[in-house]
């Protein structure tokens, strides 16, 4: 039984610690490797900014239990408050018990989330929020190292079969959460390893591949059968009729991804040295892994002038990795203009806020232009050699005048993706699409127009974040989990 | 779950500590209801039944009223299966935790709220951007409540004009919004409570657009009753007068255009006020004239109200101290308030609240948030109907609060028979709390409950963000005039055939409620109105005031001074309200020098004699008084003594009344003869001697000087946190009477003093040739002693006086002084620090 005290943290706790974040190794010092190079906060110092946290009558940052596009807080509506008294308490184990029941894989999360709950904190008002990314991050590292995260096998199984398409976080989250239910679980998934862009797009240095592994250990434990190398639709060979799949299970979880990339059809684009970012992401966390390439050519940034267009996550992502590869320089082309400094708090918070932020990656030494649209690639001997650019006015009308150059031997796209891939999978399928090309199923029940097919993460959300996967995922094994049971005790 | 308690307990240590922590419960939600003995708990009937059947309730809680039908026994073993399931079962996050509850501080998984990260952020973004837009998203979250189930009008269907046979007007025809608002109020939340700033911006954003806020109990700085220079005024128009009375001086009521008697607050029927002594700060303390750093609690009622007719004789002080300003009672929604309210009206009152029990302060413990009060649909509903039958409801206001927050709101209030409106926590919300219910720990991070100087600076309110919000509201409430049909807000009130039960509710607990009850129709009289349409006639015309106010013209004018000769009798009721009234309108709560207007009377006075009476006006009655004799003095004089003629024993005989001096602030009695019971309770500043007093003698006292020189009833010194009293123990049985769970009693003289001679008074409290009694509160008693006895024997001709003073050395030792524990820390902490201690001087 959890303990329950009518006051929670340090009272004042606000008024008398100030924030710390973890802090990064130095950048000459991290570019020489693909690890992670942030570095932990001590037990103490945790424990310290976990009193900051006022435990609100409203807390902002646990969110509103909606999972509608916009919504301030935590996406997976992590008990907050709960733990970061449990972590000024000192009582690790509890503080991890109670993270683990919201969210399954928070060592995901406190890697790699831009932390909306942080933006969310009631400290944010004056620009000092509670670490909530850090505590979530420390606790559940803790909880690794103690051993303290066993599989929880279900005390009985119920014989119904769910197959999952995608073994990102969202099929990853699904998959855990009906084998804990106690359904006989089978992850399809098309690359040699599970975790999707997890595994494939984000960078080493922001998370380490093990930490997957060790969870996908933990969801073998508990009856998940994953299988690798396996296309659901589509004419690789070897790849597996959906139709057929339909039929051997009870129920099936669409949760692949957002796949199809946003492209830039302008004069040039078929030059050499011009590519997605998603087809130069994971060669390098392959490289890291000893992954084959299966025989695709090296796309490498070594020794270039790197021209990454798109301001996104994945544009960082795409700097990070130029860096470590040994790039010449990195320019980041962003055709929005730049944010303001500092967001307008009064008409913005608790909500996300559209200001100027810099990755780690951007701090590595990126040059970052904004409003700059990209007309057309020149380009020698079928290379590309040069980016003709214009800066835009913020409807992205050209500006004349504003005309200039930026030479370039690669050349990455990372413009965002517009809807998951319909050739193959969804086609044969023949589940109903949304407006933007996404996989129709509805909040309440992840429901598609197909009976007993399923939908969850950026397949049926379109692109988002790593945490909206996850709850999704939660949310759509819920569901299957009433459909199979006609009830269900699994939290959303 | 026993491995996982605390310590190794037994099975026999888990069962005591259980049955132990029941019982607390049960005696605090006693107390709150003011119930003493076990014995009046059991079958006291203090509970509504909110969604029972009434069958249910008919067999398991015979004689419990039940409202609205609801669930009976059926949905009860559910539910109870349910929770039982939850806990037993093989829930994943039940495993090890158990329901978060989320009924304090939200929690997704917990009960649900209508004050959300989502509406709470959608409002600020609308009032400060000034978005009409925004504020419909934010109205629509809390309209659309049918499957939310959070209030009962989320469950209220309102109809069409059709449906009622009339067609919809224009927009542009509907009353504009510049009249509506002026029907809406903020709610009564104290400045102490919340911050000046935060106080002060509601106040300039009633004032702008013409509606009212309202004090809450804690009084109000003198500063803010003057315009500013660019128009705005920080004056709150209702002062609310509470049972605690701090800071309801005659400046306070006069400033005022509406003084709300508050019986009883919706959120936490039965209980007052309670301000945590972290917050009392300097200030705070100035303004409710108490000690700094001393916690200030409301008692649960108000001492000079015991039946209605106590009712109608405060409402008569108040319209006497203040004739221009209208007189209002808050009461509660609850089974029976109809009946109240009618009662309320009778005594002509000019306004009545009726409060919901949503909202209320984060302030409130935590056993008064929940499961206190009772929503304002069924209050208002029965107050309405109670009204029209008894015809009575043309002659008064009818004002609802609780949980305010949209159009849709006010116009189903105003269809249930609610004339104004009030609203706390949306404009607060609106002028930047955030709901973090910190507000009893000071910690308020957005400077809104706190009076932290370093957290006020991070208020960001405007007058303008509640203004918008209010316009917001009136707008949505055109708009549905609009659809119903009604021009004016007028012919809404009372229309409640407009109402209807959502045909929506699909919630099995909620299937089988009933509001027909409260959408009963009350037909009104021929020729009646059925809303607020004319007003009370006070009776204030003959008073003996305005002859005082005649004779004392001179000093009014220009602060001459004027001796007043009147005979009085006990239909004079209040008399030196009116006039006090008029000299602290002129010259504020400093009022004239001492002694300016001294009215000399002969006769039996009235109830209230010398209430509310200012500073610079003695009354000197040669007679007797009756109940509430200087209620709520300030800073006047009061000299009561037997005529000369009279055959009886002064110092056996009662003079005043009951609950003689309740409220005072400053000034002095003296009393030749005996009070009645609850002498001088809530005195936070007035100086008094007496010759004996009955029982509950200074109870909850946070200021001020008492000498009784006789015998005390029981109770003496309960809850009473500030103030010094000695009282004359002849028979030596004195700690029997006095309540010692606050005060310590000590020797005015000890032996050692008398011995050493040190015994007379050293000159001490003297400066320029006036004695301060209230300097040096710790020590220089038997100076103290001696110059109030000696005043005593002098104004009333006291022969116990005399007798005294003539043998001074061997009365003294008879004396106790009763010291408050806390008052003593404060005063020995403000000693410390050098601190300036209260100081009023009386005259020598």
């Amino acid at each position: 039984m959890q303990g329950h005290r009518v006051s929670m943290g340090k009272i004042t706790g606000f008024l008398e610690i100030e924030r710390h974040e973890r802090k990064y190794e130095p950048v000459a010092e991290r570019l020489k490797n693909f690890n992670e190079f942030v570095i932990p906060l001590s037990e103490k110092d945790t424990r310290d900014q976990a009193a900051r946290c006022m435990n609100c009558g409203i807390p902002y940052c646990h969110g509103t239990g909606s999972t509608a596009p916009g919504t301030p807080g935590c996406p997976v509506n992590n008990q907050i408050p709960d733990f970061n008294d449990l972590v000024y308490q000192g009582n690790w184990e509890e503080a991890s018990r109670n993270l683990h029941s919201t969210n399954n894989f928070p060592e995901f999360t406190g890697r790699i989330c831009p932390a909306p709950c942080e933006a969310s904190c009631t400290l944010n008002i004056d620009d000092n929020p509670v670490t909530i990314k850090t505590i979530e991050c420390a606790i559940v590292d803790r909880a690794w190292d103690n051993g303290w995260l066993k599989p929880e096998i279900a005390a009985a199984k119920t014989g119904k079969k769910v197959a999952v398409i995608g073994s990102g976080p969202a099929g990853m989250a699904a998959a855990q959460q009906l084998a804990r239910a106690g359904h006989e679980v089978h992850v399809y998934e098309k690359f040699a390893k599970a975790g999707g862009l997890l595994r494939y797009g984000i960078p080493d240095f922001k998370m380490e591949k093990g930490i997957i592994d060790r969870r996908v250990a933990q969801m073998e434990a508990e009856g998940v059968t994953f299988h690798y190398g396996k296309a659901v639709g589509g004419s690789t060979p070897g790849a597996i009729d959906p139709q057929e799949l339909a039929k051997q299970y009870d129920a099936v979880a669409l949760t692949g991804g957002a796949e199809a990339p946003r492209d830039l059809p302008i004069p040039g684009r078929d030059l050499a040295g011009i590519h997605f970012a998603m087809d130069f992401l994971p060669q390098q966390n392959r490289r890291v892994s000893g992954e084959p390439l299966n025989g695709t050519a090296d796309i490498l940034a070594g020794g270039k002038h790197v021209v990454v267009i798109g301001g996104g996550d994945t544009g960082s992502d795409c700097i990070g990795t130029s860096f470590r590869q040994g790039a010449k320089s990195v320019t980041q082309l962003e055709i929005m203009p730049a944010p303001p400094e500092h967001e307008n708090k009064g008409v913005t918070w608790p909500n996300w806020p559209l200001k100027m932020r810099t990755s780690s990656s951007q701090a590595e030494g990126a040059v970052r232009e904004y409003a700059v649209l990209t007309t057309k690639f020149e380009g020698k001997d079928g290379k590309v050699t040069k980016l003709h650019c214009v800066k835009v006015d913020d409807k992205f009308k050209p500006l004349p005048g504003t005309e200039f150059t930026l030479d370039a031997e690669l050349v990455l796209l990372a413009m965002g993706f517009v809807h998951p891939v319909h050739e193959g999978l969804l086609k044969t399928l023949g589940v109903e699409l949304d407006q933007r090309g996404n996989v129709r199923a509805s909040l309440q029940d992840y429901q598609t127009s197909r009976v007993k097919i399923f939908s969850a993460g950026d397949m049926r959300r379109g692109q988002s974040l790593v945490v909206w996967a996850i709850r999704e995922g939660r949310q759509c094994a819920r569901s299957i989990d009433s459909f199979l049971m006609g009830k269900t005790d699994l939290p959303g | 779950m026993k491995d996982r308690l605390p310590g190794a307990l037994d099975d026999y240590e888990i069962v005591k500590r259980y049955i132990k922590s029941i019982g607390k419960g049960l005696l605090k939600v006693m107390s709150k209801m003011g119930i003493s003995t076990y014995q009046s708990y059991c079958g006291a009937q203090i509970f509504d039944a909110v969604g029972l059947k009434a069958d249910f309730v008919a067999k398991y809680f015979a004689g419990t009223h039940t409202r609205i039908e609801g669930v009976g026994l059926g949905e009860i073993a559910e539910e109870t299966v349910r929770r039982h399931t939850d806990a037993f079962g093989d829930g994943q996050i039940y495993k090890s935790a158990l329901d978060v509850g989320g009924e304090y501080a939200y929690r997704t998984r917990g009960e649900d709220h209508a004050w959300t990260a989502e509406s709470v952020s959608t409002l600020q973004h609308a009032v400060r951007g000034n978005s009409l837009e925004r504020y419909r998203a934010f109205a629509k979250i809390l309209n659309e409540q049918s499957e939310r189930l959070l209030t009962l009008r989320g469950l209220f269907r309102i109809k069409s004009a059709e449906d009622d046979k009339r067609k919809p007007v224009r927009l542009e025809d509907v009353e504009p919004a510049k009249d509506i608002v002026k029907r809406f109020a903020t709610g009564a939340m104290s400045f102490g409570s919340i911050s000046r700033e935060a106080h002060t911006t509601l106040a300039i954003a009633m004032n702008r657009i013409g509606g009212k806020s309202n004090t809450g109990e804690g009084g109000e700085e003198s500063d803010r009753f003057k315009p500013l220079p660019n128009g705005d005024s920080m004056r709150s128009a209702i002062k609310q007068v509470a049972s605690g009375r701090f800071g309801v001086t005659t400046e306070y009521l006069v400033n005022s255009d509406m003084m709300q008697i508050k019986m009883a607050q919706g959120a936490k029927p039965g209980e007052g006020g309670q301000l945590p002594g972290h917050k009392v700060d300097a200030t705070i303390a100035r303004v409710r004239h108490s000690t700094p750093g001393v916690g200030l609690i409301s008692p649960p009622p108000h001492h000079d109200i015991y039946s209605i007719e106590d009712l109608a004789q405060l409402i008569y002080d108040l319209k006497n101290v203040n004739p221009d300003g209208q007189v209002s009672v808050k009461l509660v929604s609850e089974v029976g308030v109809g009946t109240v309210a009618a009662g309320v009206a009778k005594a002509r009152a000019d306004h009545v609240t009726i409060a919901g029990f949503e909202g209320g302060t984060g302030a409130s413990p935590l056993t008064s948030i929940k499961h206190a009060g009772s929503p304002w649909e069924i209050g208002l509903a029965e107050t309405h109907q109670t009204l029209v039958r008894q015809r009575l409801r043309s002659r008064i206001a009818v004002q609802v609060d609780g949980g305010f927050r949209t159009g849709r709101d006010v116009v189903i209030g105003a269809l249930l028979g609610a004339d104004e409106f009030g609203f706390a926590t949306a404009p607060l919300i609106a002028a930047g709390c955030i709901m973090m219910r910190k507000c009893h720990l000071n910690t308020c991070p957005v400077g809104v409950a706190t009076q932290d100087p370093v957290l006020r600076k991070r208020f960001t309110g405007q007058p303008e963000h509640v203004i918008n919000y209010f316009f917001f509201v009136a707008e949505e409430v055109r708009e549905i005039m609009a659809q119903l049909g009604y021009k004016s807000f007028d012919e809404m009130i009372g229309q409640v055939q407009m109402l209807d039960q959502t045909a929506l509710v699909s919630h099995w607990k909620a299937k089988g409620l009933d509001f027909s009850k409260l959408f009963v129709r009350q037909k009104e009289e021929k020729g009646q109105t059925i809303y607020h349409s004319e007003t009370q006639n006070h009776h204030l015309e003959a008073v003996l005031d305005r002859r005082l106010i005649e004779q004392a013209q001179a000093a009014l004018d220009r602060g001459a001074p004027v001796k007043i000769e009147e005979e009085i009798n006990n239909t004079n009721r209040s008399a030196g309200a009116m006039l006090s009234g008029a000299v602290a309108k002129i010259y504020g709560h400093a009022g004239l020098p001492l002694d300016t207007i001294h009215v000399g009377l002969k006769g039996t006075a009235g109830q209230a004699f010398g209430a509310w009476l200012a500073k610079g006006v003695t009354f000197e009655l040669e007679g007797e008084g009756n109940d509430y004799v200087g209620k709520g003095l300030s800073g006047g004089c009061i000299i009561v003594k037997p005529p000369k003629i009279s055959g009886i024993v002064p110092e056996e005989s009662i003079i005043v009344g009951n609950t003689v001096m309740y409220g005072a602030i400053a000034g002095e009695c003296y009393f030749r003869g005996i009070a009645g019971e609850r002498f001088a309770v809530r005195n936070s500043g007035a100086v008094a001697v007496v010759e004996g007093a009955g029982d509950h003698c200074c109870e909850y006292m946070t200021g001020g000087i008492v000498v009784v020189l006789g015998k005390t009833g029981r109770n003496f010194a309960a809850g009473m946190s500030g103030g010094i009293a000695y009282v004359l123990d002849e028979a030596g049985d004195f700690s029997k009477l006095c309540n010692l769970s606050m005060v310590e009693l000590e020797p005015v003289l000890s032996e050692e003093m008398i011995n050493a001679d040190t015994y007379h008074h050293s000159g001490d409290l003297e400066a320029h040739g006036r004695v301060d009694v209230f300097q040096n509160l710790l020590d220089s008693d038997v100076e103290r002693l001696h110059v109030l006895i000696t005043r005593h024997a002098k104004l009333t001709g006291s022969k116990k006086a005399a007798e005294i003073l003539a043998d001074w050395k061997s009365w003294l030792p008879k004396f106790r002084k009763v010291m408050p524990v806390e008052y003593r820390r404060a005063l020995k902490e403000m000693k410390a620090n050098a601190d300036a201690e209260p100081k009023i001087a009386i005259g020598a």
